[in-house]
Order: structure tokens, then C-alpha cells, then sequence
């Protein structure tokens, strides 16, 4: 109880002396902020709730002022969270394109909101969910199957023989060579860009997870490449890719899952 | 120890300002009691029936009726329709002087183009090479992708419109050819 | 079939007698209940097994796998000297050349036609159609490879004809 009147009174006093610091000429105190023009933006957003399933799923149009937003997509979205409808569903997390949650399809290409800049031409924005995915809410895909890809290339060091004492050791060539897999976040862009993935995502494993299958296969340390390509040696987990490339031409990191495939395809080849 | 520490002020804060009945601990127990919401204790196994009854509700997200059109998968999709165009009619005709070689041996068919006017002629010959053209010069390019070759989307799309442009020069070649 | 029908069925039964409201109960039932109470159905909503584990992988086959692709690269690559070829000579002074140009087109239009319905026709989703159509294409490239054999034999062959027809 006495900390909490002391802290209280301890923020008083800060407030009074920073006010007179900021407010030091007559000038300043009379000034009005520039007021920055209005610049309304539609947002067209593809709503779908659980809570009545019969009801097909809408675009649903919200309209912002873009000088009162931040930059990006997802200042837009929070912005209409906050604002206008609480209701609106989607995952964020990070804010800096790092952790993958915010991936959807904005204006006909899948991207993280996070790192894709409103455009501020007066034409309407639309945002989809990620495409070719069963849908829980509004802009949240159902990922469970995506993640269980991913967990069935197994995704770990693999090495029946560890060194005698201390950690695995690697030259800088062998290192190199996992540079540009290693930093997939799994957002899923890639793999919901690939239209065969849409037509075939329950036996076609996709560029996300067929990238980290090779980001394995290509490790030095791991001894169990020869198991892991076997496991690829049928019709659809890999070769039901058509060299299409949307996965590159949409992946949010710049990476390049494509060449990935395309070189996990002339290793099975060569074997 | 100060309450901060341990975390406890907001709660000792409510304590404090809430009303003086709730305080006691019989009063907290029977204000439990009579809250309105009512429960239902389930099977953890039931979860799983629950959780299949959502997804099946669940809605399939739109594909390609809202993704961008880009030369990478619509050149990819030209590239399956112009072959199949292709090896239809190379398929059809086979079958045709299969079936009838009287009818659909090469004298006739050539006679029956002959006898066609210019234009219809011209059309034709637009018609079967521009697929012609397209999917050889993108084989080519799936070639160079298999060997390793132009695997960035950079040259991707250079090769994509150096496909296009051959396309179209080729077509007016072999139409006038 | 039917012991193991017997089996899972009294299995949870056995462990709530023993044990009650045990854990292992639980994670028994868990693991039935996706399977059980709602069918799945490739492609569809309902997912096999729980969320912690990992899909699984067709066999492996190399002849649906890399043999396959790497045939078909060869075949598409011996196509372009060939396609070359047929522009320059021509069908009747070079029959060899002129048949197997056919046989290569339609090999190439065979293994084009069936990533299509491997693509969108797939056995596991269409149990029916998907089988008639692989068979269907099957018998279909049977009859063409009988039909442009008889007609680079028995006519002037595809090489020709095209030409003959371009300039009619």
C-alpha cells in the first residue's frame, strides 16, 4: 500500500517536469500540429466465422485513413481491429517478418502482412486467407497438415556416428551449401502458392517442406540422406512439381525453394 | 518484500476497492455457486469428435480465382494445355486412320486442306503453330530448369519472355513458311 | 481382421476396469477417435492420426520416382534433335528418323496425358474414374501407336504429311 502512494506521487512529479520542458516558448504551446490530409482506403477482407457455418464466407469492406496507419498490411489490419470490428481474425505475432504468423494473400499474392506495404493508390485492397486451405476463421488457415509434413522429413541431425568428443564439425564449402534453406520460417506462402500443392497438398509435400527436406539431405553431418531421398522415390511427395515457380516468385525471405526441388530431382536421378 | 515484487498488487488493489461482503471467504464460495454458467463435463477422447465436427463446417480458402496472374504458372498451365492440344489432334488423327484409313489417308486429308479457302488456311496454320512454338520453346526451358540451369526467379522471368517473344516470332515464321 | 475388430474394442474397456479414469485411457481413445467417429477422406478436412504425427510416405518405387523422371527428361531431350531433324529431311527418304519421331511423340503425350490425371484424377480421390482413365489412356495409346505405325507404313508417315499438308 505505502510503494503504491509512493509511485504514485513519484509519476506526478515526473509528468509536471517534463510538461514544462516540452512546453518551453509561447510559441510551441500555441502551435497546432500539421494536420496530414485524409486519405481513405478500402480494404476488402474475406470474413468466414465458425459460429454460423451455414453462412458462406464474405468479403467485407472496411475503409481507413491511411495517414492515421502505419505503413504495412498489418497496421492496416490492427488498425481495423482496434477501430472498427473486433471481430476480425487473423495470427501476428512478431511484426518484422521473422516469425511467419502473419502470411495470407494480399492483393492476389500470398506475403507476410508484416513486410508488405499498403499501397497507397486509391484502388481497394483485398486480403485473402492463404489459398486452397480449410479456413478456422476469417484470415487463420488450418496448418495441421502443413506441420505434419514438415515433422514427417524429420527435421533434425541424424547421424549414427556422433564424433568421439565435441560437437560436429563442418568445412565453410559444406556450411555454405545450407545457406538460403535454413531460413525458412514455414510461413506456408510458398506451399499455398503452388497449384499443385492446392490440387494434391494431402500426398504432395510442397516447396516449403521439400526445401527443408533438401536443407537435410544437403548437410554434411547428417548420415541419412540415402533414407531420406528413398522416402521421396514415389509419384507424389516430390514429383508431383511442375517447376511452376510461384514458390520463389512469392517467398517472403527471397528464398528460393524451386531450385531447392530442382536439385533434390537431379540427386535422385543421379543416384 | 514489497508487494510489486512478488506480483501481487493488482490483486491486493481489487481486494482493497472492491465491496466489503465479497471479502470473506464463504461469501467468495457462494457467489461461485451461484454463477450462471452452466458446465458439462466431457471425455478428453471426445475432443477429437468435437474438433472433427469444426472441420468438417470449415470452408476451402479460394485459389486460382484470386491469385495474381503471373507468367509463372500461367505460362506453366499454357505450357500443359498447348501440349495437350497437341497430342489431342496427334492422338485423334492416329485413331481416325485407325479406324477409317480410307477416309483419313494423306490424299484425302490433303485434298480436303486444299480446298479450303486462304484465310480459313492461314487461321489454321496460326492455330497449330503458335501451341507448336510455345511448348517447344518452354520444353527447352524445362530442359535448362532439370539440368540446374536458370533456377532463380530472375531468369526465370527473362526466359519466360524470351519464350514469348520466340513464340511469337517463330509463329509468324512458320505460318508463312 | 475380425480378432483385431475384437481386440480394440474391449481394449479401452479392459483399461478402465483396471485403472479407471487412467491417462493411457484417454490417449487410447484420443487416438481412435479422429479415426473412427469421422471417416477420412483424401484431401479432405479430416486429418489421419493426431496433430503430433508426422504424415507417411506412399512406397517407394523408383520406377514411379526418379526412373521415371529421368526418362522422361531423356525422351524430351531426344525430342529436340528430332523435332529438328523432321524440319530439315524429309518423312519418306528417312522412315527410321520419321518413326521414331512417332513413337517418341507419343510416349511424350503419354506421360504428359497421365501426370494430368495423376495431377487431377488421382485413384485415392476418385476411386472409380481414376482407374478407368489410366486404363482408358492405356488402351488409347495402344491404338495410337498401332495407328501411326500403319500409317508411316502403309502412307507417307506423319513427317510428309504434315509438310504436305502446311504447303496444300
Amino acid at each position: 500500500m505505502q510503494s503504491l502512494v509512493a509511485r504514485s506521487v513519484r509519476t506526478q512529479s515526473l509528468r509536471a517536469v517534463s510538461a514544462r520542458t516540452f512546453v518551453s516558448s509561447a510559441a510551441r504551446w500555441q502551435a497546432v500540429p500539421t494536420e496530414k490530409p485524409v486519405l481513405q482506403k478500402e480494404f476488402k477482407i474475406y470474413r468466414w466465422n465458425p459460429d454460423e457455418p451455414a453462412k458462406k464466407p464474405t468479403l467485407q469492406s472496411y475503409t481507413i485513413d491511411l495517414n492515421q496507419t502505419g505503413p504495412m498490411i498489418l497496421d492496416a489490419l490492427i488498425k481495423i481491429k482496434n477501430d472498427i470490428d473486433p471481430t476480425l481474425t487473423f495470427r501476428r505475432s512478431c511484426r518484422e517478418g521473422i516469425c511467419g504468423s502473419c502470411a495470407m494473400n494480399i492483393d492476389g499474392q500470398n506475403t507476410l502482412a508484416c513486410l508488405c506495404r499498403i499501397d497507397r493508390t486509391p484502388k481497394d485492397t483485398k486480403i485473402y486467407p492463404l489459398p486452397h486451405m480449410y479456413i478456422v476463421k476469417d484470415l487463420v488457415p488450418d496448418l495441421t497438415l502443413f506441420y505434419k509434413q514438415y515433422k514427417s522429413i524429420q527435421p533434425y541431425l541424424q547421424n549414427d556416428n556422433p564424433p568421439a568428443e565435441g560437437e560436429f564439425l563442418q568445412t565453410q564449402d559444406d556450411r555454405k551449401k545450407l545457406d538460403g534453406l535454413y531460413e525458412c520460417i514455414l510461413c506456408a506462402c510458398c506451399s499455398t502458392s503452388c497449384p499443385s500443392y492446392w490440387w494434391n497438398q494431402d500426398e504432395y509435400l510442397g516447396p516449403a517442406t521439400l526445401m527443408q527436406a533438401y536443407r537435410w539431405i544437403a548437410d554434411s553431418r547428417d548420415s541419412y540422406g540415402a533414407q531420406r531421398k528413398e522416402k521421396l522415390q514415389n509419384e507424389l511427395s516430390l514429383y508431383r512439381c511442375h517447376t511452376i515457380f510461384n514458390c520463389s516468385r512469392t517467398c517472403p525471405k527471397g528464398l528460393n525453394p524451386a531450385e531447392a526441388i530442382a536439385k533434390i530431382k537431379l540427386e535422385l536421378a543421379a543416384e | 518484500m514489497s508487494t510489486r515484487a512478488v506480483g501481487l498488487g493488482p490483486a491486493l488493489r481489487k481486494a482493497a476497492l472492491s465491496p466489503r461482503i465479497a471479502r470473506t471467504p464463504a461469501n467468495v464460495r457462494s457467489l461461485l455457486l451461484k454463477r450462471s454458467i452452466q458446465t458439462e463435463s466431457i471425455q478428453a477422447a471426445d475432443s477429437a469428435g468435437i474438433l472433427n465436427k469444426q472441420r468438417l463446417a470449415r470452408p476451402s480458402s479460394p485459389h486460382f480465382t484470386i491469385y495474381q496472374p503471373q507468367l509463372t504458372w500461367i505460362g506453366s498451365i499454357a505450357n500443359r494445355v498447348t501440349g495437350s492440344a497437341l497430342s489431342v489432334l496427334l492422338y485423334g488423327f492416329s485413331l481416325a486412320y485407325l479406324v477409317a484409313p480410307g477416309t483419313f489417308d494423306s490424299t484425302h486429308v490433303i485434298e480436303f486442306v486444299g480446298s479450303m479457302p486462304d484465310a480459313v488456311k492461314y487461321a489454321g496454320k496460326a492455330i497449330l503453330a503458335a501451341p507448336f512454338a510455345f511448348h517447344s520453346w518452354n520444353g527447352l526451358r524445362h530442359l535448362s530448369w532439370d539440368m540446374g540451369k536458370l533456377l532463380t526467379v530472375k531468369a526465370a522471368y527473362s526466359s519466360g519472355y524470351a519464350v514469348l517473344g520466340a513464340t511469337a516470332i517463330s509463329t509468324v515464321a512458320l505460318v508463312f513458311m | 481382421m475380425s480378432s483385431a475388430f475384437l481386440l480394440r474394442s474391449t481394449l479401452p474397456r479392459t483399461f478402465k476396469a483396471a485403472s479407471g479414469r487412467s491417462a493411457l485411457l484417454a490417449a487410447v481413445q484420443a487416438r481412435h477417435a479422429s479415426t473412427s467417429t469421422t471417416p477420412y477422406v483424401p484431401g479432405g478436412p479430416i486429418i489421419q492420426g493426431t496433430v503430433n504425427d508426422p504424415t507417411t510416405f506412399p512406397e517407394s518405387d523408383r520406377s514411379h520416382g526418379s526412373y521415371h523422371w529421368a526418362f522422361e527428361r531423356l525422351l524430351s531431350a531426344g525430342l529436340v534433335p528430332l523435332t529438328a531433324a523432321a524440319f530439315v529431311t524429309s518423312g519418306s527418304n528417312y522412315p527410321i528418323l520419321d518413326g521414331i519421331l512417332g513413337v517418341s511423340l507419343i510416349m511424350h503425350s503419354h506421360i504428359g496425358f497421365d501426370s494430368i490425371l495423376v495431377d487431377y484424377v488421382h485413384k485415392r480421390k476418385f476411386p472409380i474414374l481414376g482407374p478407368v482413365s489410366t486404363w482408358g489412356l492405356r488402351t488409347v495409346t495402344v491404338g495410337v501407336l498401332v495407328g501411326v505405325y500403319s500409317f508411316n507404313t502403309n502412307d507417307i508417315g506423319l513427317t510428309e504429311l504434315i509438310t504436305k499438308v502446311w504447303h496444300a
